[in-house]
C-alpha cells in the first residue's frame, strides 16, 4: 500500500489500519475492526506523515572497503541483499565505470526520465536502466531493448499499474523482432527462454527488467507484488521472434501487431501468467494434414479453460502467446496455413461452453470486469476466450524440432510496441561484443 | 584495502501533491465510503459505520453504496469528482489485501 500511495505523487506513507489476511477471507471473525476502531479514528483526525519523499536525481553512490577485491565483492553483494536489491543470485555491483560503459548502448541522456514505475512512482532514467542492466550482468549492446521494454512497459496501456501488485504472477514477455536480435545474441531458436551462453542476452535484458520492477517500482515478494507464486520472475521473458524462419507471406510479429515495417527493430511487451509446453505433433502415420490439424486442436484444447486469465485483456490485449518452432511454420505454410488462419482457428475451438462457465463460477468474474466488451461476452454461448482473432500473439520461434509448441497464458491488458533506438557507435559496441564473447 | 563504489538501484521519487489535512475531530462530520467490494468490504465497512455512528454525536456516515464500487470504478477521476462533489468531510477507502 505504501507503494501504492507514493505511486499517487504522495509521500510514502499512509494513514492505514491494517489486519491479518485472514480477516478478508469469507466466514472471517471481523471483531478487530471494533477492538482496534480507535486506529481508524486516528486516521481520520490526528495522523501525520513523517516522510518527505527524496527529490528526484543522480543515483547516489554507496561505499563498500575489503581486504581484497573478492573481500569487497562480497560485502558489496552483502549490502545489496541487506537493502532488498537483490534477487537472490550474485549481481555485479553498478561501479561508475560500469554504467558509464552501459551507457554507450543508447543516444539518450543518462537523466532522461522514462516515467515512474508502478507501484511505488520511483523515477525510471535512463542511468536506472544502466544501473541495473549493469547488476543483471549486461552490456551495452543490450541497453536499447531494455529502454525500449521498459518505456512499453511504463505505457499504461500495458497494465502494469495493476499487475505490478497483483496477486496473479504476471510477468513481462518481450518479444523482440528486427535484426538487432541476432546482432545483440538474443535467441530465438532452441532453448529461448532459458539459460543460453551462446546468446545470453534475454537472460541479462530480462533479469534487469526485473530487478527496475522491484528496486524502481517497489516489487519486492509479499509487500509490493502479492503475486503467489511468482515463476518466471527471475529474468522474465525475453526473446526473438525467428524471422529467418518466417514462411514466405507470414509478416513479422512487430508488423503484424504494431506496424512497425519490416526488417526494423522494435519490441513488443506483454504479460503472462503461465507457461507450458504443448505436444504438437501425431506420434504414427498421420498425413501432413492430419498432423496440422491434430497439433491445432491440441493447442486449442489446452486453451480452452475457464481459469479467465485473458479476462485482464479480453478487448484489447491478448489470452496468450503462442510459440511455434520454425519447421512447424514452414510445413503449416505449406498446407495453406497462414498466422491469420490459425489465430481463427484457435479462437474459434477454443470458446467454452456457458455450462462449463458457469460450473467453474466463470460469469461472477465476467459480470465485475470493468470493459463493457467484457461484460457484454457474457451472452455468448460458448464464450470466446477473447473478444476476436486478432487478439492471440502468434510467434515463430523455438528450435528447430516439430515436436512441440510453447503457450504463455496472457494476463495483459493490452500488447504495446516500441521502436528501438540504437547510438551512432552501435557498430563499435558490436565489434567489442564479438571480441569480448570471443574470450577476448 | 579495496574500495568498491557502486550505485543505488532504486531510483528517486517525485512528492507531487501533500495528503490531505486530517480533521479536528469527528463529532458533526460526513464521512463516506469508498469501496472496491471486495476481501470482506460489505462486512466490514458497515461495521465501522456502526461504530462511528455509536461513538460521535452528530455524526453522519454514507452508505457505502453511495459512491461507484469495485475496482474497475473507484480509481478514475469521475469517482473522485464524485466524492469531492457530495461534500464529505473524508472518506476511508477499503479493503486491499
Amino acid at each position: 500500500m505504501k507503494n501504492a500511495v507514493s505511486g499517487l505523487g504522495l509521500a510514502p506513507d499512509a494513514a492505514m489500519v491494517t489486519f491479518p489476511i485472514e480477516m478478508f477471507l469469507p466466514g472471517s471473525d471481523i471483531s478487530p475492526v471494533e477492538t482496534r476502531k480507535h486506529e481508524f479514528y486516528d486516521g481520520l483526525t490526528g495522523w501525520k506523515s513523517d516522510l518527505t519523499a527524496p527529490s528526484n536525481g543522480a543515483s547516489p553512490l554507496l561505499s563498500v572497503r575489503g581486504a581484497t577485491f573478492e573481500d569487497a565483492l562480497v560485502r558489496a553483494n552483502n549490502l545489496i541483499l541487506a537493502n532488498q536489491w537483490g534477487d537472490g543470485l550474485p549481481v555485479w555491483p553498478a561501479t561508475r565505470e560500469r554504467v558509464q560503459w552501459i551507457l554507450q548502448g543508447t543516444p539518450r541522456p543518462r537523466e532522461h526520465v522514462l516515467g515512474t514505475f508502478p507501484p511505488r512512482g520511483g523515477v525510471a532514467t535512463v542511468e536506472i536502466c544502466a544501473i541495473a542492466l549493469a547488476m543483471a550482468g549486461g552490456r551495452p549492446e543490450y541497453l536499447p531493448v531494455l529502454v525500449a521494454a521498459v518505456e512499453a512497459f511504463l505505457d499504461s496501456a500495458s497494465g502494469s499499474e495493476q499487475l505490478q501488485a497483483a496477486s496473479g504472477s504476471a510477468f513481462p514477455v518481450v518479444i523482440v523482432n528486427g535484426p538487432i536480435a541476432k546482432q545483440i545474441r538474443l535467441n530465438s531458436g532452441f532453448g529461448c527462454l532459458g539459460p543460453d551462453p551462446q546468446r545470453p542476452a534475454g537472460a541479462s535484458i530480462g533479469r534487469a527488467l526485473r530487478l527496475m520492477q522491484q528496486n524502481v517500482g517497489g516489487a519486492r515478494p509479499g509487500v509490493g507484488t502479492m503475486a503467489n507464486y511468482g515463476g518466471l520472475r527471475y529474468t522474465n521473458v525475453v526473446f526473438a521472434e525467428d524471422e529467418e524462419n518466417l514462411p514466405a507471406g507470414w509478416a513479422p510479429h512487430g508488423t503484424e501487431r504494431h506496424g512497425f515495417a519490416p526488417g526494423s527493430n522494435s519490441i513488443s511487451l506483454a504479460f503472462a501468467n503461465g507457461a507450458t509446453n504443448i505436444r504438437r505433433r501425431g506420434a504414427k502415420k498421420e498425413t501432413p494434414e492430419e498432423d496440422a490439424l491434430q497439433g491445432m486442436h491440441r493447442m486449442a484444447d489446452f486453451m480452452r479453460v475457464p481459469n479467465l486469465a485473458g479476462l485482464a485483456g479480453y478487448g484489447h490485449g491478448t489470452p496468450g502467446i503462442l510459440m511455434i518452432p520454425g519447421v512447424v511454420a514452414q510445413t503449416m505454410a505449406g498446407l495453406g496455413w497462414t498466422k491469420r488462419s490459425m489465430r481463427e482457428f484457435l479462437w474459434e475451438h477454443s470458446k467454452i461452453p456457458a455450462e462449463h462457465l458457469r460450473r467453474a463460477g466463470g460469469y461472477a468474474w465476467i459480470e465485475i470486469d470493468a470493459s463493457k466488451v467484457t461484460r457484454d461476452s457474457a451472452a455468448l454461448d460458448p464464450w470466446p476466450i477473447t473478444a476476436c482473432p486478432d487478439n492471440f500473439v502468434l510467434i515463430v520461434a523455438g528450435g528447430g524440432h516439430p515436436t512441440n509448441s510453447y503457450w504463455l497464458q496472457g494476463y495483459s491488458p493490452g500488447v504495446v510496441g516500441r521502436a528501438i533506438a540504437l547510438p551512432e557507435e552501435f557498430p563499435r559496441l558490436l565489434a567489442e561484443a564479438e571480441r569480448d564473447m570471443n574470450g577476448g | 584495502m579495496v574500495t568498491l563504489e557502486f550505485h543505488e538501484p532504486t531510483g528517486g521519487l517525485e512528492a507531487r501533491q501533500p495528503h490531505a489535512p486530517r480533521l479536528d475531530a469527528l463529532e458533526g462530520k460526513r464521512i463516506g465510503f469508498v469501496s472496491n467490494e471486495q476481501w470482506q468490504a460489505f462486512r466490514m465497512l458497515p461495521l465501522l459505520k456502526t461504530l462511528l455512528e455509536r461513538d460521535f454525536a452528530g455524526i453522519e456516515v454514507l452508505p457505502i453504496n453511495a459512491f461507484p464500487q469495485g475496482n474497475a470504478l473507484i480509481g478514475n477521476e469521475e469517482t473522485a469528482a464524485e466524492v469531492k462533489r457530495s461534500g464529505v468531510d473524508a472518506v476511508i477507502i477499503g479493503n486491499a489485501a
